[in-house]
């Protein structure tokens, strides 16, 4: 009897905290479709938000900025961050300390002081040389940064949850060790790799502060153009821009977990 | 014959670290340069004076952590000071009111039927998956004047009339919780799943009270996950900037903002790194106070974040 009263209880304080964790995307959601531009009051359903974020250039430029920071960091990590996790592997009974203490540094470090740093450096660089001047470049080196550590722990566990022998079989099986890697490690690591990619575009699309930072003028991503709208006072597109990421981040990450959860069984 | 094998085996050393290199040199070569150099400058920087258009200049001083404590042009201010006292208050806060949250749901997750609990979780972590930008855009909607919610504080007297819930210390508060929560119930999930009933049953056969029950049978088999999640919670958000800047206001600063602030409006590089400097503090000394624990109890390889 007294068991059910708190698993009753339990079932409750779950419902309680699910409203709580959905009612902010909710009102969001909903007030995208608000007819009139009050952000108490819901008037009616329209779509006239989503008809003027089409015509809004400035939101049409940081859609495409967010979308090329997201996949060529993405595929820039990809790459160097497979290679880490596989080095990791292979040479997992050396002693590593010193390159997990690299791989967990951007991990551990707060957004803030990895957003400044990066900034200043960048800064100090161009006024120096000329290089690295703030804009798309800059934010696709910090944000191929942040996300190295998680390819290189997803392409680490993966290979460490196969059976060592395998490694052994596919060295008598292919001579070359380009032949191994095509035919053996790149199908095995498949899934991994797709789940990580996933991964990294939706921290991409998902950071705010270190892109904030290290942005040229021209360089606003979506959730700085909408930083910078919320700033000014609130505009009810803001609500049909947010609404398109929430599923947008969504689909993207139901689709990593599809790969990840078919690498696994 | 022995040196021959001497030989083939130096040879397979040597590829071996070549190989190490080959793999591991272009993302650490990466880090080091985009990661580590960057800080090591920033840190230069606190130990720089700042100049006329707000840009670090020689010669070396301790002036940034001298206005950091607060000392400016005219004498001592406290406002640093409330800053970096508040923003350990919010993060305390928030960690504690996380936990309390975060441990029956995932104590519920555990009792529920065994197909549902990664949808459970997958339900628990999607929101998290939005742009912070966007989920405190949230709840700025839910929390202006003339929402149901304002209204009810208001028919409470708890705020005043025609004023909303938002900017206060509270909505930053309510904020944290809201941002923090799913790093807290994931780990304190991993703990339950783990947790060996059969201690539970023979503290409950003993006529242990339900609180005894758990301080003693339950809660140390869960430190490691509350420790694992302490670290997730309490780090980030004490160093967090978007949440205070849309939801705290002016009198809602933390050291986030404080630092944010001199690097864009009033320019200040070396205070700002000095900022950074007590963050990075912060974030190490917690680390490792959480890793010294984690030993202590046994549990030490899992509070890994």
């Amino acid at each position: 009897m007294k068991k059910r009263t708190l698993q009753r209880g339990l079932s409750t304080f779950w419902w309680v905290t699910i409203v709580f964790l959905y009612l902010p995307l909710l009102v969001v959601m909903l007030f995208s479709f608000n007819a009139s531009n009050s952000a108490a009051n819901f008037t009616g359903f329209s779509l006239r938000w989503y008809e003027r974020l089409l015509g809004n250039e400035q939101i049409i430029s940081a859609f495409w900025n967010s979308l090329v920071l997201a996949i060529v960091s993405s595929v820039m990590a990809l790459v160097i961050g497979c290679l880490i996790g596989y080095g990791m592997y292979r040479h997992r009974h050396r002693k590593l300390g010193w390159l997990i203490v690299l791989i967990y540094l951007p991990i551990v470090l707060p957004d803030i002081v990895f957003g400044i740093s990066e900034m200043a450096f960048f800064v100090s660089i161009h006024r120096h040389t000329g290089l690295l001047q703030p804009g798309l470049g800059t934010m696709i080196i910090a944000h191929v940064t942040f996300q190295i550590p998680f390819v290189a722990l997803i392409v680490y566990s993966r290979l460490v949850g196969l059976d060592a022998t395998l490694f052994e079989a596919a060295k008598d099986l292919y001579a070359t060790p380009f032949k191994r890697a095509v035919h053996f490690l790149m199908p095995t690591l498949k899934p991994a790799l797709i789940s990580a990619f996933f991964l990294s575009f939706t921290l991409s699309i998902d950071d705010f502060v270190i892109s904030f930072f290290t942005a040229g003028p021209e360089s606003a991503t979506l959730p700085i153009y909408i930083w910078g709208a919320i700033k000014k006072g609130v505009s009810p597109e803001i609500n049909a821009i947010a609404t398109l990421m929430i599923g947008a981040v969504a689909i993207a990450a139901v689709l990593s977990l599809m790969f990840n959860r078919k690498g696994r069984y | 014959m022995a040196d021959m094998s001497l030989v083939v085996r130096g040879r397979a050393v040597v590829s071996e670290t070549r190989h190490l290199l080959f793999s591991v040199m272009p993302g650490a070569v990466w880090i080091i340069v985009f990661l580590v150099l960057p800080s090591v400058y920033l840190m230069a920087v606190a130990f720089m004076t700042n100049g006329p258009y707000g840009q670090p200049q020689m010669p070396l001083s301790l002036e940034s952590f001298r206005q950091l404590a607060g000392f400016g042009f005219l004498g001592w201010s406290p406002g640093n000071l409330y800053t970096l006292l508040r923003s350990l208050w919010q993060t305390l806060l928030s960690t504690v009111l996380v936990v309390i949250v975060a441990y029956p749901i995932a104590y519920y997750i555990t009792t529920c039927r065994e197909k549902w609990r990664p949808i459970m979780l997958l339900v628990v972590v999607v929101p998290s998956w939005t742009n912070q930008v966007i989920r405190t855009f949230g709840w700025m909607n839910l929390l202006a004047p003339g929402t149901p919610l304002s209204d009810a504080a208001q028919a409470l007297g708890l705020i005043a009339p025609n004023m909303g819930l938002y900017p206060s210390n509270f909505a930053v508060t309510l904020g944290l919780v809201y941002n923090f929560l799913p790093f807290m119930v994931l780990p304190l999930y991993a703990a339950f799943e783990k947790l060996d009933t059969a201690q539970v049953q023979a503290a409950q056969d003993l006529y242990a009270s339900p609180v005894r029950a758990f301080w003693h049978a339950v809660f140390p088999q869960t430190l490691p996950g509350l420790l694992a999640g302490t670290v997730l919670v309490a780090i980030p958000a004490f160093g967090m900037y978007v949440i205070p800047e849309l939801l705290g206001g002016g009198k809602g600063m933390m050291l986030g903002n404080l630092v944010a602030n001199q690097f864009a409006g009033s320019a200040n590089w070396p205070l700002g790194a000095a900022g950074a400097i007590l963050m990075l503090i912060a974030t190490f000394a917690g680390l490792f106070a959480m890793r010294r624990i984690g030993k202590r109890l046994g549990g030490g390889e899992e509070v890994v974040i």
